[in-house]
């Protein structure tokens, strides 16, 4: 009898201690868990912020003057426009008034860029 | 006796141990599993459903189709103060008053005077600037509250069709208030129909009409005519959200929705449709136009001769416009089925779809031979423009009228399509409209390469003396391109009087605005011009100058 409340004892003291150091972890956890979340609600409040802002900064009436400004950039115009199967038959076209290649140089053979009539696209 | 050899103690003792043994051992198998199970569990997580009440607190954000963003919640400062700490109250209010100058210095007086008070709101909704000018002024007893904001940080883009919120986050106007429990709800952002490219594209000409004509007012529609999604859809003067404030309530009024107005000739299409549906015309069939006729009470006549009026068609009748035509075609249709007609369209009320509503209409109290005739020509009935721009898609889809959609993701299997006319009948009136434009009174809107077809409405305004020859609304609705019908355009302008000294129909006004409106969002809109003869000769001289050394 005397060992069992020994042991019991024991046991009690045992658990005792391991309650501890369970609710003292589950308390750390918690608080980093807070803390993470704290972070998390404060970097989603920076990046909420950072989104309006950048959509206020891309507002057309800004970025338009800016595009015809700094790059030349204006809206397509209809005569700008053409079929695929127009485009193809006038790469045809061009492919047929490119004159012959020249002969093939062993040593330039990898470097020199091929010498052909350019055709620009269409502005 | 037993009883009275030992002791009662001595008797009881040994049970009674045992049974305080038991008891205890109970408690402690308790204490001990419980234990053991925290111990090898962990705590339980209570805290979990109070950061979700929290999270569902923010407003969900606003988007356009291609996820633009148009209305988003930032984190924002009020001002509150502690009048129980504030030793001289009008001192503190006096500060505050030159730094947040709409303060009613009177009345914060009075309030920080109430010592019993811990806690009143001074201002809410500051801005950053604000707030930085509070602090700086090292003032007793006030404290900065975070609250989240509402902001639109495309200003007025889309102004009116977003609508705002209160300072508590709840929506008072347009989208803000129509999917209000959406948004409070959270999550991901609402993503509207809308498109932020062609939105700006439509305010943008409506802004620059105001240059160009003197007015009062403006709207424009952009929607897709096979599943009704609205792509743009703007009130001139526009609204900035986050300034809403600083607007009357006039210029605060979404006149493309909540607005009515007797639009005038863009009716006398439907007038045609209807009754080519109904078997009483022909595209073939001749009306004599050359004078007033009177029907019912009413004389109807045409502000200007048609040419060859003594025998026109009905093409002939929407190209140049004749009140005349169109009263006599609704005069062979009747009553009944003119109405018939503008019901199945909608355009006597009765629809309802998800999203900001359109006001009702207007009608004739009395719907007589005299109210067809002036209906028939758009006079006597006034409308919301978005619902009437919602009758054309009928001509671009086959004769299918689609209800208006805000949402994404439109799916175009599941529109509420209902078939209002044959698609022969919107096939023949589409016609008719494309002609309108290429040799009638649309021909400023014809924007190259696009095939607009559409109508141009002229209405004098009602006044209480009657209606005012010197007040008109123009309009013009148009579906593109006509040989493979994709959006309709609508643009209505009230009271625009062209600065040139021109003429204030809708053919000067109203007409040269949707073109420009069609030139510059077709290509946003994915709407590949149709290459024309003219168009082929044109990209091709501009590559052989570009062969050209």
């Amino acid at each position: 009898m005397r060992k069992l409340a020994i042991i019991g004892g024991f046991i009690v003291v045992v658990l005792a201690v391991a309650v501890y150091r369970a609710k003292l972890g589950a308390e750390e956890t918690q608080g980093e868990i807070a803390g993470l979340k704290a972070q998390v609600a404060s970097i989603g409040k920076d990046i909420s912020v950072m989104k309006a802002e950048e959509a206020y900064l891309t507002r057309p009436e800004r970025i338009g003057p800016i595009a015809r400004q700094k790059l030349g950039l204006e809206q397509a115009k209809p005569d700008q426009y053409t079929a695929s199967e127009a485009l193809s038959r006038r790469l045809g076209e061009e492919r047929l008034t490119l004159p012959a290649p020249a002969p093939v140089d062993d040593a330039s053979s990898t470097s020199a860029p091929l010498e052909s009539k350019e055709v620009k696209p269409q502005q | 006796m037993m009883s009275f050899d030992r002791p009662q103690e001595d008797l009881w003792g040994p049970r009674r141990a045992r049974i305080v043994a038991g008891m205890l051992a109970v408690v402690f198998t308790v204490i001990v599993g419980r234990s053991a199970y925290v111990a090898f569990n962990g705590p339980e997580q209570a805290a979990s459903g109070a950061h979700a009440a929290v999270a569902a607190t923010r407003r969900a954000d606003i988007v356009d189709r291609k996820g633009e963003l148009l209305a988003t919640t930032v984190p924002g400062w009020s001002l509150a103060a502690n009048p129980s700490a504030i030793w001289d109250a009008g001192e503190v209010a006096s500060e505050l008053k030159t730094v947040l100058p709409k303060l009613d210095l009177i009345g914060l007086t009075t309030t920080l005077s109430d010592k019993k008070r811990q806690f009143v709101w001074v201002q809410r909704g500051l801005t950053q600037e604000e707030k930085d000018a509070v602090f700086g002024l090292g003032v007793e007893g006030l404290q900065f509250v975070e609250e989240a904001r509402r902001v639109y940080p495309r200003g007025k883009l889309a102004g009116h069709f977003l609508g705002y919120t209160n300072i508590d986050g709840e929506g008072l106007e347009g989208s803000e208030r129509a999917f209000d429990a959406r948004l409070r709800a959270g999550g991901e952002p609402l993503k509207l129909t809308l498109d932020a490219s062609v939105q700006f594209v439509l305010e943008e000409e409506l802004e620059r009409a105001y240059a160009d004509f003197d007015m009062k007012g403006g709207v424009g529609v952009v929607v897709d005519t096979h599943t009704g999604a609205v792509r743009a859809v703007a009130s001139w003067p526009a609204i900035d959200p986050n300034r809403r404030g600083d607007f009357s309530a006039d210029i605060r009024a979404n006149r493309a929705l909540n607005s009515r107005f007797e639009l005038g000739s863009i009716y006398k299409p439907l007038t045609v449709a209807a009754a080519l549906n109904a078997g009483v015309l022909i595209a073939a069939d001749r009306f004599d136009v050359s004078a007033p006729v009177k029907i019912g009470a009413a004389l109807v006549k045409d502000p200007h001769p048609l040419p060859n009026a003594k025998s026109v068609t009905a093409g002939d009748i929407l190209a140049f416009s004749s009140n005349i035509g169109a009263a006599l075609i609704a005069q062979r249709m009747g009553v009944e089925r003119q109405k018939d007609f503008l019901r199945s369209v909608h355009l006597l009320g009765g629809q309802s779809h998800e999203g900001p509503q359109t006001a009702s209409p207007l009608t004739p109290e009395v719907w007589d031979a005299t109210a067809m005739a002036t209906v028939s020509y758009g006079h006597g009935i006034s409308v919301s423009p978005l619902a009437f721009a919602m009758t054309y898609t009928a001509f671009g889809n086959q004769g299918n009228y689609v209800p208006p959609v805000f949402v994404e993701p439109v799916d175009a299997a599941r529109v509420a399509k209902s078939q209002v006319m044959s698609p022969e009948t919107a096939a023949t009136v589409l016609g008719m409209l494309r002609e309108t434009v290429t040799r009638g009174t649309g021909k400023n809107a014809d924007a190259q390469g696009y095939e607009v077809a559409g109508k141009t409405g002229t209405a004098e305004k009602p006044g209480p003396d009657g209606y005012d020859p010197n007040k008109n609304i123009t309009s013009f609705a148009a579906v593109f391109p006509a040989s493979r019908p994709q959006f309709v355009v609508l643009v209505v302008l009230d009271e625009a009087q062209p600065r040139t000294g021109d003429q204030r129909t809708a053919a000067y006004t109203a007409a040269s605005i949707a073109g420009k409106v069609i030139a510059r969002a077709a290509p946003l809109l994915d709407v590949r011009p149709v290459l024309t003869a003219s168009n082929a000769e044109a990209a091709s001289l501009s590559v052989s100058e570009a062969k050209t050394p």
